[in-house]
């Protein structure tokens, strides 16, 4: 097998919330948007070893290994107190492992009994997309995993020959649009949405779009017009594609965000609305 | 005072105790005095040291009485009797739903049992499909609705239990809806479960209903019904028995009280020990079997058994045990590591061991009467009741104390297959499941692929609560903690909530009369 890595934040071994069925999610380290609210934010950055999370860790149970390049982590004396993460001024963390293909093809085996499927998600999963590719490649080889499904939760900010040497594996892809202005999906995410777009519309043609949801966040992305033009662009996709209305939560989010305010009921409300006058059948979470 | 004008004192006080109890409705007050008036016989013959262990509750006959008049499970060949009707009752073979419908009504409140309710109200499905003719799909849900009205109201005790499946239909859908619907809880409800004859639909449409109810429960049909000669039925808390016979009497073996008795390592508690106390407990089964039918005549005098509804020949008798954990645990500690059953492979291991030894001894031992399991007692992990404080039930791992689901089911599910009497685990779920039933069906599946013979929910902030082998609907505790429940379960479940930890885990389940019995 490949010695091809990828840095993994975390693997959950029984999710019942990412797709159909009981699903192992395989969580990946790195993001190319920066969104406002990410409850995540850890997993946005790559370590630089800079050391601030050993020194601040209270346990001591941190410890830089210069010669391999990563952080030890004593999970015997670490109280998960987060500390580490709050600190780290590369939005990363001293967690993430390095991986290969076997690893965690090894993990799936181990629960393949209880699984309708994987997901994998992160972090920006496609920003991994060979390793994907291997991944998958290998599942559907192995005649004790070919039946699995698998769904890739991504941020869509990808260039569109990235899908390519992926769909042929995959069930689906669930995407997120954060703003169809790309002043504001900017505002939300620090980046232009232009290649979410085009993600959306490939996906939908190949028949590969399982899921497409919009984060309501006040003051951001709830104005008539906004809401309207995302209702245009769901209504463009095909109907079999679940549409999903999330409302923003702060659970999570980074201290600069402290601002953003969690949507009303009404709020909710009147974006349903507008989804409804579209008529866009549309699951609020 | 001489002794015997004492224990007529003492047998007038218990009684005056039940007559005044506000919390008892007439119905559980007649059962209770008929307790009391069993209680003044002689225990079957046994040895003394068996007398002591049981004295002591190191042996447990749970609350069965002195004197054996009738089987503790009974489950009667309702199909048989749907057949050829019921002289004793003078009822008639029925010839559309509603006969089938009156006729069971009547025949239920007439099966005997521990409790004085059924344990056993059939596999209500395949008994009614034939009577189903060019019925609607609505027609036969408004019958129903009734039926199972009159179920609850007329035998309100959480061990009454009804079977469905394995095939999908029209009636085991309209009873789940129904189900979720009344959110009643009797009776208790098993879906029988095989991946190649039930359909995912009704697997679905069942996890939908225990988010509703927290049941039914979910048999793993073709590893029980291997254990049996004919049909099967799942009764009272998880025991799996033969239809048109049952079980004499249930006696368990209190795993942790012998354990504190042994002074010694495990190998020598499984040569020694263990041994000694299985045996006894045998002796207790053999003794009592034989007072039911020799000195009783159970069997030559009850209808049920004159017309061929049960017969002698489907009967065996039980051997159950409890506190594996705690035992598992104890021995752990004694050689030095705090090794936790459930969560550590060397425990579990032992844990494997002790329950093959035991299932040794148990089918060593030629038992008179039990022909249904060729001479042998029936293996069964009791899924425990309110009196145990100390002892987790039967082979579960304790409350608080389980891990990941995964790996609770991987703990398990290797001795599952050894109980061909029943077991079963209980495994908990979150709220957030409820947007995912598939993900439950997922892991049912996968549980009995890994060789799980039964398969029990457990959901946080359900209206129902899991007790230990029974429902209990949330309110009825508070309210019988207040003011008394219609429901002899209630009794129990309350008993049950004070004395172990089961508020932790969140889950219901009533229990029944015959503990509470022990009470008076
Ligand atoms: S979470 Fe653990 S490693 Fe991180 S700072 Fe706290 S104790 Fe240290
Ligand atoms: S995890 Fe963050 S704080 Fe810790 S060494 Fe890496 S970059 Fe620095």
């Amino acid at each position: 097998m490949s010695k091809l890595q990828a840095n993994i934040s975390g693997i959950i071994k029984s999710s019942v919330i990412d797709g159909p069925g009981n699903r192992m999610v395989i969580f990946f380290q790195e993001c190319n948007l920066n969104c406002m609210y990410c409850h995540n934010s850890h997993t946005i950055g790559l370590c630089n070893l800079c050391g601030t999370c050993v020194h601040t860790c209270p346990s001591n149970s941190l410890k830089i290994d210069s010669k391999n390049k990563r952080i030890i982590h004593n999970e015997n004396s670490c109280t998960r107190c987060d500390e580490c993460l709050k600190v780290c001024p590369e939005n990363s963390s001293p967690f993430y492992k390095q991986m290969s293909v076997e690893d965690i093809i090894s993990e799936i085996l181990e629960g393949k009994d209880f699984i309708s499927g994987i997901t994998v998600s992160g972090g920006e999963v496609m920003l991994h997309a060979p390793f994907l590719s291997l991944l998958f490649q290998e599942i559907r080889s192995n005649s004790e995993l070919k039946h699995l499904s698998i769904l890739i939760d991504s941020n869509g900010n990808i260039d569109q020959e990235k899908w390519n040497s992926l769909l042929p594996y995959i069930d689906g892809v669930m995407l997120d649009i954060k703003a169809y202005s790309a002043n504001t999906h900017k505002k939300i995410t620090g980046y232009s949405n232009e290649k979410i777009l085009k993600s959306i519309h490939y996906l939908d043609n190949k028949s590969k779009l399982k899921e497409l949801r919009f984060v309501l966040v006040p003051d951001y992305n709830n104005h008539e017009m906004e809401i309207r033009e995302i209702a245009k662009l769901m209504k463009s996709v095909s109907p079999s594609v679940q549409k999903s209305l999330i409302k923003m939560r702060k659970h999570g989010i980074r201290k600069e965000f402290a601002h953003l305010i969690e949507p009303r009921e009404e709020e909710i409300e009147y974006a349903k609305n507008i989804f409804s006058q579209a008529k866009l059948d549309i699951l609020v979470i | 005072m001489n002794i015997e004008s004492r224990r007529m004192e003492e047998i007038k006080d218990r009684v005056l105790q039940v007559l005044t109890d506000g919390n008892l409705d007439y119905r559980q007050k007649k059962h209770l005095l008929a307790y009391i008036a069993e209680s003044t016989q002689a225990y079957p013959e046994i040895s003394k040291e068996a007398t002591a262990a049981l004295n002591e509750k190191i042996i447990c006959d749970l609350f069965e009485g002195n004197a054996p008049y009738r089987p503790r499970y009974v489950l009667p060949d309702y199909a048989y009797a749907l057949k050829n009707g019921v002289n004793y009752l003078e009822l008639e073979p029925p010839t559309n739903f509603d006969e089938a419908i009156n006729f069971l009504s009547i025949l239920y409140v007439q099966v005997p049992s521990i409790t004085g309710y059924s344990v056993y109200l059939g596999n209500i499905d395949t008994l009614l499909l034939g009577y189903v003719d060019d019925l609607s799909e609505e027609e036969i849900y408004k019958k129903l609705k009734l039926f199972w009205q009159f179920i609850d109201r007329t035998l309100p005790d959480a061990f009454v239990h009804i079977n469905i499946g394995p095939e999908d239909n029209i009636i085991a859908r309209v009873i789940l809806r129904i189900e979720r619907e009344l959110k009643q809880v009797v009776p208790n409800l098993t879906l029988k479960y095989d991946p190649e004859i039930t359909s995912d639909e009704l697997l679905l449409e069942a996890s939908k209903t225990v988010f509703e109810v927290a049941k039914p429960h979910i048999a793993n049909h073709k590893m029980t019904a291997s254990d049996f000669k004919g049909e099967y039925g799942v009764v009272s808390c998880y025991n799996s028995l033969p239809v048109g016979g049952g079980s004499h009497t249930l006696i368990r073996l209190n795993l942790k009280k012998i354990t504190d008795l042994h002074s010694g390592d495990a190998d020598s508690f499984i040569s020694g020990t263990l041994k000694k106390y299985c045996e006894m407990t045998l002796d207790v089964i053999e003794a009592r079997t034989k007072y039911l039918v020799e000195t009783v005549k159970y069997y030559d005098n009850d209808f049920l058994a004159k017309e061929g509804i049960i017969s002698l020949d489907n009967f065996s008798a039980m051997f159950g045990f409890y506190g594996l954990a705690e035992c598992v645990n104890q021995f752990m500690k004694r050689c030095g590591n705090e090794l936790c059953y459930g969560k550590d492979e060397e425990a579990n291991q032992l844990a494997h061991l002790i329950l093959e030894e035991m299932k040794k001894i148990v089918d060593a031992r030629e038992l008179p009467y039990c022909k249904a399991s060729n001479g042998k007692a029936f293996f069964h992990a009791q899924s425990g009741i309110d009196i145990d404080i100390e002892e987790t039930a039967g082979a579960r791992i304790p409350i608080g104390s389980e891990p990941d689901i995964y790996s609770h089911i991987n703990a398990v599910a290797p001795h599952h297959h050894l109980f061909n009497g029943g077991i079963s685990d209980i495994f908990h779920f979150d709220e957030t499941v409820k947007r995912n039933r598939t993900a439950i069906v997922d892991i049912i599946k996968g549980a009995f692929r890994k060789g799980m013979r039964m398969f029990t929910f457990n959901l946080s902030n359900g209206e129902f609560i899991r007790i230990t082998g029974y429902l209990v609907r949330r309110s009825d505790l508070l309210e019988f903690r207040e003011e008394g429940s219609r429901y002899g379960s209630a009794l129990f479940a309350a008993n049950s909530m004070d004395n172990a930890n089961v508020d932790n885990r969140v889950s219901k389940r009533v229990i029944s009369n015959e503990q509470v019995a022990g009470k008076y």
